[in-house]
């Protein structure tokens, strides 16, 4: 276990689709607990995906844990190669990505969803979630696809400097 | 440091000593108005308040602070009968003691300005589709024109835009946010030059369509 650098853009990870892990071995369970270590590392951090730590396989990890915006909860958990099916409609609200130096930004995301993956573990599984949980899902998903909030933000002037008013 | 108005200042007007310029007055009752300058409170006020000493009414407006610079553009449209001549008059003092530079500009119906003769103005009744174009990477000089040539080839029309740099100053990021208009029937693919504009510079570019739900 180790707590990994977070590139930020432009690199080149970070913009290319990752590719399915297939079989979870001893490298993908050390890859999850990596990806673990540096969430919780992270101060105010719900979620991260592999290409985040400079490896470009599709899986992520994600704990909204006493979030406020919350609703849905399944604490801190990773999935590899996962796949979602959305169920409910889209709200539009900040976000912001250690990737992304500076800047948050509005976007719209679904709120209630099934993400389906594989666990640590091995074995399949499906979480129904929502809310918050459901938008830092989406937010992974799409960091597995080279994209980042800015390729989704609702509009040119709902991206704003992260800044203190003086 | 030269102020705006001096000789050679960026509002010089070839010797005219004036702050605020107005282009063709005419029987016409709508202007538009910018304003620049460093930012300081009471921009707004001022500039305000001398259009509303004139019975001037703000149809439309928009204003930004830009590293310390504030920037406002106003649709205005006043009576008929104001005397547009002392709405200068009002306008240049207070270009003179908030460091302004100010353009007013009276405009025809259509929203050409009053003295232009250009033509290519947008076909108000023709159906649009409007769409997001999204560019971040490493920041290198000219990567706005060579999007926004891309998207004027493409029959795009920009309706709004941002642009931020970020990141640490060894390694500074762009980005670049635009929605722009395409004439209906057009699809991602007829935006792929921007992809190309984007990728022979080394930065990432995403396109969308800007769907509005209707709820």
């Amino acid at each position: 276990m180790s707590i990994r650098s977070v590139l930020q853009i432009p690199a080149s990870v970070l913009v290319s689709p990752a590719v399915p892990v297939g079989r979870v071995d001893d490298a993908a369970r050390a890859l999850a607990q990596d990806l673990l270590d540096t969430m919780a590392a992270s101060p105010a951090c719900v979620g991260l995906a592999a290409p985040q730590i400079g490896v470009g396989l599709r899986a992520f990890a994600v704990d909204v844990t006493g979030h406020r915006k919350a609703r849905s909860c399944h604490g801190a958990f990773v999935l590899f190669d996962p796949t979602v099916v959305v169920e409910g409609p889209a709200e539009v609200a900040r976000e912001g990505c250690m990737s992304v130096p500076d800047l948050t930004g509005e976007v719209a995301r679904a709120t209630q969803l099934t993400v389906s993956g594989i666990g640590p573990d091995g074995e399949s599984c499906s979480l129904r979630v929502d809310a918050f949980e459901a938008r830092a899902v989406l937010h992974e998903l799409d960091h597995l696809d080279g994209l980042v909030f800015l390729d989704r933000v609702a509009g040119p002037h709902v991206l704003f400097p992260r800044k203190v008013y003086r | 440091m030269r102020r705006p108005w001096e000789p050679g200042g960026i509002a010089d007007l070839g010797g005219r000593d004036l702050r605020t310029k107005l282009v063709a007055w005419s029987a016409v009752s709508r202007y538009s108005l910018s304003a620049v300058g460093r930012d300081r409170p009471g921009i707004v006020a001022a500039v305000t308040g001398a259009l509303a000493g004139h019975g001037c009414n703000l149809q439309d407006s928009t204003m930004a602070t830009l590293q310390g610079q504030f920037a406002m553009v106003l649709i205005v449209s006043a009576p008929d009968d104001v005397d547009s001549a002392a709405i200068e008059a009002d306008l240049d003092p207070v270009a003179q003691r908030l460091e302004l530079v100010i353009a007013l500009r009276a405009l025809h119906e259509d929203g050409a300005p009053s003295s232009s003769a250009l033509g290519g103005a947008l076909d108000p009744g023709a159906s649009r589709t409007a769409w997001m174009i999204a560019v971040h990477g490493a920041d290198r000089p000219g990567i706005v024109h060579a999007i926004t040539a891309a998207l004027a080839d493409a029959g795009g029309n920009i309706v709004d835009l941002a642009t931020h740099l970020v990141g640490p100053p060894s390694d500074p990021v762009y980005t670049l946010a635009i929605r722009a208009t395409l004439p209906r029937g057009s699809t991602s693919r007829s935006l792929d030059p921007l992809l190309q504009a984007a990728e022979a510079f080394g930065v990432h570019c995403t396109v969308h369509p800007d769907d509005a739900d209707v709820l």
